[in-house]
This record gives C-alpha cells, structure tokens and sequence, in this order.
C-alpha cells in the first residue's frame, strides 16, 4: 500500500486546514470568515491527536476553537462592517500594509523551508500516556520557561486593563 | 494479535448501539420533562395517548418528521441548514468517551470451525486517556450550533439568542473547567475509567503520611471534593442551557431564542443536542463525584467471583458482572437526568447581569480558591 491510514488521515487533516485556512482569507463575509478560521483550528486539534499530542489537541479545542475563535464571531455578528471592508479594500495605505504582510509571510515560509531540509530532525520523545505527556508539559513550562510564561499573563493582563480602560473612555452603557 | 472480524464487528455494534441509545433517551426525557413539570405544577400532562401517555412519545416523533420544512426569507440557507447538526454532534462525540461499565471479557469460543477469543469489550465507544481533556474540548464547540442557528435564521430574537448563548457558555466553560482541576489533582489522572477505579472501595486517604480509612462510606470524589462538586453541577446547568440559566430561549423576552425560526426535525436535532448536553454533563459528575459505575461496599472483583461462585461460565459472568454495573451507572445517571428536570420547573430564570457575575464574580473566585487549598493540602498530606 502506498499510503497506510494514518498517512491518509494526515493528508484528509491538513488539507482540510489549509483548505479552511485559505478560505480565511479568501471569503469576503467575515462571519464566514471567522467560521472557517473555527474549522482551521479544529483540523489543527486534529493533527494534534493524530501525533498524539492530546493534551495539545485538547488545549486547541477548548482554548482556540471553543472560546476565542467564538468571541470573534460573536463580536462579528454585532457589527456591521462595510465601512472597514471598504476601506481595507482599496487605496494606498491598504496596499503598502499588503505588500509588507505579504513579504512578512513569504519570510516565515521560506525560514521554515528552509529549516526543514537544514539538519536531521530530532526522534520524539515517546510519551504515550496523555497524563505523562502533561506532566512533562507542566515541569517544562514552570521551570525553563517561567519567565517567558509569566511574561505573556502579564501581557494578557495588561490588555486587559486597556480594553476596560477604552471602553469605559469611549462610551457604551459603562461610560463615565 | 491484531483485531479480527468478530471484534470489529462487536466494536462497529456497539459504536451504533451506544449512539442509538443516546438519541433514543430523547424522547423519553421529554416525556419525563412533561410529565415530571406536570407533576410540580399540579397538572395532568399528556396522558391521553397510550398508557401514562408514553405514545405521545411516537406522535410527537411523527410530527416531527411530516411537518414542513421551511427557510426563512431572511436566512442563509446553508447555515441554516449545519446550525442543528452542528449542535447535535459534539454530544455525541463527548459521549463516546463515557466509560458506562466494566469491560467484558469473553474467553475463546469455536464458531463457524475455528477458534476466536479471547477478547475484552469495554462498554464505551473510544477508551481514552485523555478523556475528561477530550470532552471538555469537544462540548466546548457546542456553543457553534447556538450561534451559527442565531446568526443564519436572519431573526433579531435569534440573534440576540446567540449571542447570550455564546457569552453564557464560554463564561461558565471556564468555571466548569476550574471546578474539576481539583479533583484532577486528587485522582492524579485525566482517564475517565482510571478515576472510577480510583473510587472504588471504602473512603481511603493519607493524613499526614498515615493511611486512614472509614469503612462506612464509599471512597467518593464528593466527600473529598464538596465545593467542586456545587460549582460543577451549577456550571453544568449553564452549559447546557437549562433553567435557571436558560437565557438564550428566555420565551418570555426573546419568543424561543436562537431556534426562534427552526421546526420539525431541525428543532429535533437541537433538543437532541440540549439533552446530549444534559447527559454528557450528568454522567460526568457521576464519573467525577459519585463513583462512575461503581456501587458503594462493592467491588468489580467480588461481584464477579460471586457469580463464578454460583456456576455460570466466566464469559457469562463477566456479562452479568457489566450489566449490574451499567445499571448502577444508568441509575445515577437518570437522578440527576431528574434533578435537571426538577430544578428547571422550581426555579425562576435569572437575569442576565445576575447571571454573568454569578459565574464571573462568585464561582470563578470560589473554583480558584477549592483549587488551591486542595493542591495545598495533596502536598502537605502527602508528605507527612
């Protein structure tokens, strides 16, 4: 057999998330925009499980798909957004900040091309239990990469306080 | 040794039979629901079609069928369309990760000229070991059904629907979630069919490096956990969208909420959804707070040794052994199946801002606080 189950399953996955991610930026309604983005994430958990990284996959579902992606689309449906759609549409300014993220974005690409042909890949550790897999995932994270951890909540945090502080400056039922 | 044909063919049975018997229970909670809120209320309830009114079950089944399917003017058809099933299938696929009894084993047997066997059948869909991760995340996509029905039926009533629904949901996710981390960090595991084991057999705990045990009660993760256990049930009712919290129908304010424009089998599948939720989240607490399967002063092994005991064959045993077990299960199960019932004819709904800093301002700070008292005390007990 040319490819076994698994290889197929990770075909069906990640083309189904490039396909979701194309019609991210391909759609113009942006509800359905951000729905595909939900089904991007979703096929990305997917991949996940098949490497077997189900703490990963679950984080992905519960943090991604389940919450964030939901509030976007939930913030989306409230307003109406033809006056942003047209002005990134067209004009000047819009299409020096194309250009740019588009070179941004060719830059990641190539950098991870290139990393992938540069050196052997490191065999993965087998961790099969998912309880195992998290532990590990837990001792890493607090201790290696505490001050990187606890920089981004402080990060979160102070988005926080901004978006309060905004929208108690600019109006809306809690203005002052 | 690999699968064969008998254990696949078992396997595919009981995937069917397992989401069949899920969808099935549909019907017969509506008939509890009706005749239960008749009951509060001092009412008769459908009792006209069959006995007690048990063939209203099939009457409403048939209309649901034949009635008219229709598209609104306003609505986008596809999504109009994915909104039901969208709400149905992350029930269903949290509830394949259930563990519901013990595993069967059957011993080798002759069929058809050769020998098969031995196998071991759980009585689960998917065994997994991750399944409290798994299903946390699979019910979190829940809250798509409730929106993409809101936002494509072209109705502001749904809108406004959704868009609760979606505040609600993603609100209290985050208190359910808290609400177990403890007992997470008590059983030490995030398999399903391992905390069950775990509780089973009298109370048993370290106390200061010392083993204590109290033969009078069943070794429950509600003993230990009582606080989890409140907020989890409280955060379980949102999630589900049950009254008290059933903001996003609210047919007082907002006609029916998100399937305000959805009739027929389409309003089917969203009830399907609701009480999958319902299941899903009863069996849960179960698993988490009340032993899984297990019976209290009953082990997995003396019930099977008794039934040995009395002459049948070990296959058989162990048959009977699943069966009493996923008695018990369905047992606890259908309490709390009725407490969900119970409590959404007793209690008023909530208002909206009430709602939000209950799960923000009251539950959240409480699942941080059981949380952290009960990593303290994992650690200092378990020093000694």
């Amino acid at each position: 057999m040319l490819i076994d189950v698994s290889g197929l399953l990770f075909y069906l996955l990640a083309g189904l998330a490039m396909a979701s991610a194309l019609s991210v930026v391909l759609v113009s309604n942006p509800i359905y925009s951000a729905l595909s983005l939900a089904l991007t994430m979703l096929s990305v958990s997917g991949l996940f499980f098949h490497l077997e990284a189900y703490f990963l996959a679950g984080v992905q579902l519960i943090v991604y798909a389940g919450a964030v992606v939901i509030l976007f689309v939930m913030v989306l449906m409230l307003f109406d957004l033809k006056e942003e759609k047209k002005a990134f549409s067209g004009g000047l300014i819009s299409f020096m900040f194309k250009v740019i993220l588009a070179g941004l974005f060719l830059g990641v690409v190539s950098s991870v091309i290139g990393w992938t042909f540069k050196g052997t890949p490191t065999p993965r550790q087998a961790l099969q239990d998912g309880t195992a897999q998290t532990k590990e995932l837990a001792i890493r994270l607090f201790s290696e990469h505490l001050i990187s951890f606890e920089l981004t909540g402080v990060l979160l945090l102070v988005v926080l306080v901004g978006a309060i502080v905004l929208a108690k400056a600019k109006g809306g039922t809690h203005a002052r | 040794m690999g699968a064969d044909q008998f254990e696949i063919a078992v396997n595919l049975l009981k995937l069917i039979v397992i989401f069949l018997a899920m969808v099935q229970l549909v019907p017969i909670l509506v008939w509890a629901e009706r005749r239960g809120s008749a009951f509060i209320q001092n009412r008769l309830g459908p009792n006209r079609v069959g006995p007690l009114g048990l063939l209203q079950l099939l009457a409403d089944a048939i209309k649901f069928i034949f009635k008219e399917q229709f598209i609104p003017a306003n609505a986008k058809p596809f999504l109009f369309k994915a909104a039901p099933v969208i709400a149905l299938v992350p029930a269903a696929l949290a509830f394949a990760a259930i563990p519901l009894s013990t595993p069967v084993e059957v011993s080798t047997f002759e069929l058809f000229g050769r020998a098969w066997g031995p196998y071991v059948f759980e009585i689960q869909t998917v065994h997994m070991n991750v399944g409290i991760i798994y299903i946390l995340g699979v019910s979190s996509l829940g809250a798509y059904g409730l929106l993409t029905a809101g936002w494509a039926s072209g109705n502001k009533y749904s809108l406004l629907g959704a868009l609760r629904a979606c505040a609600q949901m993603v609100s209290y996710e985050l208190a359910l979630g808290l609400s177990i981390v403890g007992a997470l960090i008590l059983y030490g595991t995030f398999s399903l069919n391992e905390m069950v084991q775990l509780q089973e057999g009298p109370l048993a705990f370290a106390w200061f490096g010392k083993q204590v045990t109290v033969g009078w009660l069943p070794n429950w993760g509600i003993i230990f956990q009582p606080l989890g256990a409140v907020l989890f049930l409280t955060a379980a009712f949102a999630e589900s969208n049950r009254l008290p919290f059933d903001l996003p129908e609210a047919e007082g304010e907002l006609v029916a909420g998100f399937h305000t424009e959805y009739g027929g089998f389409k309003m089917l599948l969203f009830f399907m959804g609701e009480y999958g939720h319902m299941l899903v989240s009863s069996a849960l607490f179960v698993i988490f707070f009340l032993g899984g399967y297990g019976i209290p002063f009953l082990t997995q092994d003396t019930v099977f040794q008794s039934l040995l005991n009395n002459g049948f064959s070990p296959t058989v045993s162990s048959l009977l052994t699943s069966l009493v077990f996923l008695i018990s299960f369905l047992m606890k199960v259908f309490f709390f199946l009725w407490f969900f019932i119970w409590v959404r004819w007793t209690l008023p709904r909530f208002r909206y801002d009430k709602l939000m800093d209950l799960g923000w301002k009251t539950m959240l700070p409480w699942g941080l606080m059981n949380l952290f008292v009960t990593a303290i005390a994992v650690y200092v007990m378990n020093r000694g």
